[in-house]
């Protein structure tokens, strides 16, 4: 399969932010960072870009990689933005490399997050274990659903973790729909969602729970399609809702003329890339 | 970490400025602390003239530096007062090329909105800003591991977003709110925005999990400040600072000492900032927390002081009249 038309000059913006000693910035100018090279090298693939534009990114991925399978979030602070593992790991798998991903995936299982008692403020169980930002810490909404996605992907959907992961996310699901950072409400009042959560968190339970326990989260995605506006809510909506088979056209013809037509300093190739991927229609998180 | 954890932590703070191991944002340099009340009625005035006045006066030289403005977005909520206003960025930012800055730049690294777009790199705040002024997502992209100075968090080091720690001077810009966990979010409060989020998380649980006020007085020792500008044009009160309602006062608050403007803030938000923990503590290593220590210029702030309305917890901590 081979990129949209359309979409070729978004590659090539890609492509052209990859740095010449590896890696890609967040945004140009910056130093190489994990994520946008993660997410860049999923861009492509889904792109059929050539194996001379992803191969040397791939091999700087790989070189990111701890003895203990964690990825680093760049190659000066290697005990950082270790919950980017579950990405990576999804990217290993994509592109075959099985010994690094199956590494990956058992710093993924064996990173938890920290439990608290209850809190009546909080309305919410804090004694599930979900997947923290930082180990040692609590768990919340996206590193918890990325991880969620890296098992499903790579196999491991029926693992304990993920079973509880599952149980945490809908545990943090607003009552009305969306999912804010971690809790779902604060002293009886519900938090607001956020569009980029919300995409994630239903595409790391897709397939996985009874579709009747996300709906809420569903319709208030796919009826407030025309108030989303980032780059970033744009392509986790449509990424979202399509994986559930809504309609998500319009989405992606905003999301399309908004990267477009970002300035090259205000975009962030994190972004791009996960928007690239929403465009290609391609369901890359699910397995 | 509990709050008897926390004053056995402050007093090893206590017992290392006894011993005269001030570290950076030590500025417990000769009192009194000029502190500016500037009135802005709404936000449809532009004061950059002013502001530049004021700077000036405070002896804050900005000719060919490179000046980071700090503004304090947490989420964006239509009808809540929860960021910096922009039209308040803009004129500090404008008031700074006025001042010869060679370089401003905006910069945040957003505590509960990962999109940038909900934050600086929003259209609608570049639109206002003059054509040099540039804004920068400081949640996602290089950081710099400097030491810790504060011994409250036990963290080594911070990571500072690599724009705060490359800028000659720092201006930090709150919005003047109430917080449920520290009682108020002021000048201190809005440095846990230079911490990149890619390192730190959303929210910045590491911090959370030292503790909030820890992490303040950690932060406020190891990151220089050179000028602080709060918006208090309208502030939030009840279940900051998120969930609170629009409390308006009218007035921005200008000084080149953190503490004496979070101090001034307070009280003008009707609580007594020696009785607010975390600015207690910063009081015994950086000035401006004694009323004596501050002098007043622009407006009597006895104009805009008020009674912000907070939760049960937090009302223990009011006090006045003070001015």
């Amino acid at each position: 399969m081979t990129a949209a038309p359309e979409n070729a000059a978004l590659i090539k913006r890609l492509s052209s932010l990859s740095l010449a000693g590896g890696g890609v910035p967040y945004y140009k100018g910056g130093g190489p960072s994990a994520e946008p090279a993660l997410q860049a090298l999923l861009a492509l693939s889904v792109s059929s870009a050539p194996a001379e534009i992803s191969n040397p990114l791939l091999t700087w991925a790989t070189k990111l990689q701890n003895s203990d399978g964690s990825i680093a979030i760049n190659p000066v602070h290697r005990d950082q933005g270790l919950w980017l593992t579950a990405l990576a790991a999804v990217v290993f798998h994509k592109f075959g490399l099985k010994d690094a991903r199956d590494r990956a995936l058992g710093f993924v299982v064996s990173l938890k997050s920290v439990t608290i008692p209850n809190d009546p403020r909080v309305r919410q169980n804090n004694l599930l274990t979900g997947w923290p930002w930082v180990p040692g810490t609590f768990g919340w909404v996206e590193p918890t659903a990325w991880s969620l996605v890296a098992l499903n992907v790579c196999g491991l959907g029926g693992h304990p973790r993920a079973t509880e992961g599952r149980a945490f996310l809908l545990d943090r699901e607003i009552l009305s729909g969306g999912w804010n950072y971690g809790n779902p409400g604060l002293n009886d009042r519900e938090l607001l969602p956020f569009w980029d959560t919300t995409g994630l968190a239903l595409i790391a339970l897709h397939g996985q729970v009874d579709v009747d326990k996300v709906r809420a989260s569903l319709d208030l995605l796919d009826k407030n399609q025309e108030k989303i506006d980032s780059p970033c809510g744009l392509a986790w909506a449509a990424m979202g809702l399509e994986t559930y088979g809504r309609d998500v056209a319009r989405l992606k013809m905003r999301l399309f003329s908004l990267l477009s037509s970002l300035p090259e300093d205000t975009l962030n190739a994190a972004h791009l890339a996960v928007g690239l991927i929403a465009l290609s229609g391609r369901k890359v998180f699910v397995a | 970490m509990k709050r008897r954890e926390f004053l056995k932590g402050a007093a090893v703070l206590a017992n290392a400025t006894a011993f005269g191991s001030l570290a950076r944002g030590g500025q417990l340099t000769p009192a009194p602390c000029p502190v500016t009340m500037l009135p802005m009625p709404d936000y449809g005035r532009d004061l950059e003239k002013e502001i530049a006045a004021v700077m000036t006066g405070d002896g804050l030289v900005l000719r060919g530096k490179k000046v980071l403005l700090k503004p304090n977005f947490v989420e964006t909520h239509p009808e809540r007062p929860i960021n910096t206003h922009p039209a308040v960025i803009a004129h500090v930012a404008h008031a700074c090329l006025r001042l010869g800055a060679a370089e401003v730049v905006v910069g945040e690294a957003s505590g509960h909105r990962r999109d940038p777009w909900f934050s600086v790199l929003n259209p609608k705040l570049s639109s206002i800003l003059d054509k040099r002024v540039r804004c920068m997502d400081l949640n996602h992209g290089d950081a710099v591991a400097t030491p810790n100075r504060g011994v409250l968090t036990g963290l080594p080091a911070f990571y500072l977003a690599r724009p705060v720690s490359d800028a000659d001077v720092l201006i930090s810009l709150p919005k003047m709110k109430t917080h449920h966990w520290a009682g108020v979010t002021l000048c201190l409060k809005n440095l846990f925005g230079v911490l990149p989020g890619i390192y730190y998380g959303w929210p910045k649980n590491l911090l959370h999990f030292r503790g909030i006020e820890q992490s303040i007085l950690d932060l406020a020792r190891t990151v220089k400040v050179h000028y602080n500008v709060i918006d208090g044009v309208i502030g939030m009160e009840g279940d900051g600072p998120i969930m609170g309602k629009a409390r308006p006062v009218g007035s921005l608050i200008l000084s080149p000492f953190s503490l004496a403007a979070d101090a001034t803030a307070a009280r003008i938000m009707g609580f007594d900032p020696r009785k607010i923990p975390y600015l207690g503590q910063a009081g015994r290593f950086l000035p401006g927390l004694r009323p004596e220590d501050v002098v007043f210029r622009g407006e009597n702030p006895k104009r805009f002081a008020t009674q912000f309305d907070c939760l049960e917890d937090f009302k223990r901590m009011r006090g006045g009249p003070f001015f």
